[in-house]
């Protein structure tokens, strides 16, 4: 068992309503390896989001990390002090945004964003600066680095945009990289590349990287192991195999059921979970997916499964998909 | 672009003709020029001459061209209260209210500027509280008692600066200065105080509401996660994206600047645009009501033709998203 | 547990409306505070001079009792509480005359620019085309001027086209119709929005059908259902307009001295200020502000709680 890169025990998040304390995130618990793209994978308002932000204390109040501990490469994130942790964002822990359109400042040059975060982490300024700069505007793959480096975010079209975030967020070589769902804004004809940039990025820098995404097919592109998210809760976390073939819990298969994927013999199925995905404080007394669980008996009503781990996979079910002998 | 810019001129000197007109109707119909200009016992030919030298017996349309062309002359008429050209009494005023609107533009971006930051960045301190609470006052206190309170202050209990007059003035031909001399200077603090305090609070309550909301932006967050510090976060990063508009705020500003220098100029004696604009009203001086009202819309007009212009230009965002 | 009100002979409709409204202040300490002001305020202004003797009218003051200083200081008396004015009014009683006037022509002014802008606004909003583009262009130029200044200019006008002999009444008119046609623009917009929301509305194409006039259809349908946020805009207008009446009067071009608002009298006590006569200028002064900050907080806290787009909170 290698020592995780990034060990997340417990991370428990909540949110103030009108003097209601509702929890976002329950007892979440998953870690990454040195080397290894984890995807942490659910529907909208699963929690995915607010645990990567929650990881480099980034949560838009009145979201508040209540609970857990986060450790990176044995150091405990909770307990920095908030400049202690400045230093960690971007330094240490790169995070893509999701929307290449919002995400950049529209009144500062391209170039002067990438050397301010080049010069608050890697202690090189002026010139030297500049050029690491250029050298990660061309690493992106955008041609004319001189040129772009001038440039205001909105001379670039949204595919170059996000070559940029994700220049941002590596410049300054972090061990970690959170991605939250860095193509879902994009054009399906750009997603694709901007994956590969990431995929390729990832191989050269040996960095870890967190992808958050709700979307399977990006999962099964790049990710090694993967979460899944239910509810603010942890349904399973297995290898991109596992997960495909063989699910533990039935939240997985039927999401994996419910994304459109050619099956083996060239059938396109689309079986919906009927039902919803519980809301924020809507969540049901035991297990969160019981109420639209085949599966459900008594004792998923009654109390909350643990997260067990079984070889290299883990989930939290009182009654586990079984294996499907093809 | 240039299609944008030619509609937007049209239309500014449309407007500005039609103001020009209703001003040109104010000085032929209301008040007696005759009366005004001629001395009570003029003979008949003074009579018929100053009627044909202001061309009292031409139609209306002749008399409204002529109007505008002395206009573009730089011939304003003749006052009905000092018989002068009004020219003059413009002319011979301006460089007080000059100098006291600029001082009050300082005294703005001295204070408005720094007080609106740190109520933006700390919205919940104390000290920004406190500072909220003063820019309501000064927004809704009406401008001459803010004048009075400061005298009372600082004329009156303490003694320390002057509260009528513009101290020591220097002829420089063209201009006359206070700003040359001590007590020329001590002379418009408390009229320029007075004069900025609706500017200095409204942009300070700008400032705040602007810097809170870029603070909540994606770009800022996505500026935190990479760990650069607060202060090139706020004072770089935040402080840009609230320039143009506060910028473009301020220069809208101006027509309130002009009234309120009406009312400055009253409490404080100051020999000034302002002065001669109440004087006039409270003698019934039609011509300088008249070219003041023209005034105040050129500079209205001028400053929106710039910020429309100008706009698309300094911001390619809003160009684009006008295509 | 909701507040019951105590009232057994009152119906119970009205008992509901009561205590909601009692819950309403509750929630609100602050604007609930201001209505006070203003009420206490507006008994003060109008009924003092019920029971007092106009001392702008009246001779019947000695000039021997002139300057005397608030009752607190050496040399005051308790008959005089706030002391007395150059001419020995007694400046409690002056004040409230003042104060009255103040109120009468900052109403009125606003009542002419709520129908001249309601008017303009309507006609702008249900007819549309070319008419509605007129009146908006006229507003647009208007608004280039601040209202300060246009108010000062109508009144000047005003004044030169009348002649120097004016009657009190005249002078009063002359301030209120500047002041109401200085703001009338801000009316008609929101009256305008409103209308071009509703007429789109299928009660009043069912009006239509049945064969309603125009006329008949803008006031009896129509506008009730925009009336809300013209009166909460009323309400701030009030402080405002009260305001550019004291500005016009301190200047000299408002309110005549024989019948003065608050400002003319801040403009008298302001010649004592620097003698040190100060309870002049200063007690005018100081009610002129608490009327107008308490209207302005309360017709803040209304516009925020009649927002259509946070109605849908409470």
């Amino acid at each position: 068992m290698t020592t995780p890169l990034l060990d997340v025990r417990d991370l428990t998040v909540t949110i103030n309503r009108d003097g209601h304390l509702i929890t976002a995130l329950d007892k979440v618990s998953f870690s990454v390896n040195p080397g290894e793209v984890l995807g942490i994978v659910g529907e909208s308002g699963a929690g995915k989001s607010i645990t990567g932000a929650a990881i480099i204390d980034l949560l838009v109040p009145p979201l508040k990390r209540t609970g857990g501990t986060i450790t990176l490469a044995g150091e405990r994130l909770d307990r920095l002090s908030p400049k202690a942790m400045r230093s960690v964002r971007g330094g240490r822990i790169g995070f893509i945004f999701q929307d290449p359109m919002t995400s950049l400042n529209p009144v500062i040059s391209i170039g002067r964003q990438l050397c301010d975060t080049i010069e608050a982490h890697l202690k090189i300024g002026g010139d030297k600066a500049k050029r690491k700069a250029l050298e990660w505007i061309e690493r992106v793959g955008l041609p004319n680095p001189e040129v772009q480096f001038r440039r205001y975010p909105h001379q670039l079209s949204g595919g170059m945009r996000q070559r940029i975030v994700i220049a941002l967020a590596l410049c300054a070589n972090p061990a970690l990289v959170i991605a939250d769902e860095p193509t879902t804004a994009l054009d399906v004809s750009v997603q694709a590349h901007i994956l590969q940039l990431m995929r390729d990025l990832h191989r050269e820098s040996r960095a870890s990287m967190m992808l958050i995404t709700h979307d399977l097919g990006v999962i099964a592109k790049m990710a090694d192991r993967v979460a899944v998210l239910y509810a603010g809760r942890v349904a399973e976390i297995s290898t991109v195999g596992e997960l495909f073939n063989a699910p533990k819990h039935p939240y997985t298969r039927g999401l994996i059921r419910a994304t459109p994927m050619p099956s083996a013999d060239s059938e396109v199925r689309l079986d919906q979970i009927p039902g919803a995905m519980p809301g924020l404080g809507a969540v049901p007394p035991g297990c969160a997916f019981n109420p639209r669980c085949f599966k459900a008996e008594g004792d998923c009503r009654a109390a909350i499964p643990p997260l067990t781990t079984e070889e290299s996979t883990a989930f939290s079910c009182f009654h586990p998909l079984e294996r499907e002998i093809a | 672009m240039l299609n944008y810019a030619a509609s937007r001129i049209v239309q500014t000197i449309i407007v500005l003709l039609v103001i020009s007109f209703i001003a040109f109707l104010l000085v032929a119909n209301i008040g007696d020029p005759l009366a005004a200009l001629l001395s009570a016992d003029a003979t008949v030919n003074e009579r018929m001459e100053l009627i044909a030298r202001l061309g009292l017996d031409q139609p209306l349309g002749t008399r409204f061209l002529h109007f505008l062309g002395n206009l573009l002359q730089g011939d304003f008429g003749m006052s009905y209260r000092t018989q002068d050209p009004v020219a003059n009494l413009i002319a011979e005023r301006l460089p007080a209210t000059i100098e006291l609107a600029f001082v009050s533009l300082l005294i703005t971006i001295l204070v408005g500027v720094p007080a609106g930051i740190y109520c933006g960045v700390h919205p919940n301190s104390l000290f920004g509280r406190f500072i909220m609470l003063i820019s309501t006052a000064g927004i809704t206190l009406p401008n001459f008692v803010v004048g009075l309170l400061l005298i009372a202050v600082f004329s009156v209990q303490l003694g320390l600066l002057p509260s009528f007059g513009r101290g020591t003035v220097v002829d420089l031909g063209f201009w006359t200065t206070g700003l040359l001399s001590v007590s020329g200077w001590r002379a418009i603090i408390l009229p320029a105080a007075t004069l900025s305090t609706f500017q200095v609070a409204f942009i300070i309550r700008m400032l705040r509401t602007q810097l809170m909301e870029v603070g909540q932006s994606e770009h800022i967050r996505f500026a935190r996660a990479r760990g650069l510090s607060e202060a090139r976060i706020w004072y770089v990063y935040a402080i840009k994206n609230t320039l143009l508009p506060v910028i473009t705020m301020l220069g809208l500003q101006l027509g309130n600047i002009i009234a309120f220098s009406v009312v400055t100029e009253n409490v404080f004696a100051w020999p000034g645009l302002g002065s001669l604009f109440l004087q006039s009203i409270q003698a019934a001086d039609i011509p300088v009501i008249a070219i003041y009202l023209i005034f105040v819309g050129l500079v209205f007009m001028i400053i929106n033709l710039i910020v429309e212009l100008l706009y698309p230009l300094i911001d390619a965002r809003v160009l684009r998203r006008q295509s | 547990m909701t507040p019951v009100v105590n009232t057994p002979s009152v119906p119970a409709a009205r008992r509901n409306r009561l205590s909601k409204l009692l819950r309403a202040m509750r929630r609100a300490p602050g604007p609930t505070f201001c209505a006070f002001i203003i009420f206490a305020l507006l008994i003060y202004a109008f009924v003092t001079p019920l029971v007092s003797l106009n001392p702008f009218e009246f001779s019947g003051m000695s000039v021997m009792d002139s300057f005397i200083p608030p009752m607190w200081m050496a040399d005051g008396i308790p008959d005089f509480p706030l002391g007395t004015d150059d001419q020995g009014r007694n400046l409690l009683t002056a004040m409230a005359y003042g104060m009255r006037t103040s109120i009468i022509v900052g109403f009125l002014s606003v009542i002419i620019g709520l129908v001249l802008g309601g008017s303009l606004g309507l006609i702008a909003g249900f007819v549309g085309g070319k008419v509605d583009a007129f009146i908006m262009r006229v507003a647009d130029v208007q608004l280039a001027y601040p209202a300060l200044l246009l108010a000062m200019i109508i009144d000047g006008a005003a004044r030169a086209a009348l002649g120097a002999e004016r009657s009190v009444t005249t002078a009063i008119t002359i301030v209120v119709l500047s002041i109401g046609i200085a703001f009338w623009v801000q009316y008609a917009r929101t009256i305008r929005s409103s209308v071009m929301i509703e007429r789109d509305q299928d009660y009043v194409s069912a009006a239509r059908i049945t064969g309603r006039s125009n006329l008949s259809i803008i006031v009896l349908h129509i506008l009730p259902n925009v009336m809300a946020p013209v009166l909460v805009i009323a309400t701030i207008n009030l402080g405002i307009a009260i305001i550019t009446e004291a500005t016009l009067s301190f200047l000299g071009i408002g309110i005549p001295v024989t019948s003065p608002s608050l400002g003319t009298l801040i403009r008298n006590g302001n010649n004592f200020l620097q003698s040190g006569e100060w309870w002049i200028s200063v007690w005018p002064c100081l009610v002129l502000v608490a009327f107008v900050v308490s209207v302005n907080i309360l017709g803040d806290h209304l516009r925020d709680v009649y927002n259509p787009r946070l109605r849908g909170r409470s």
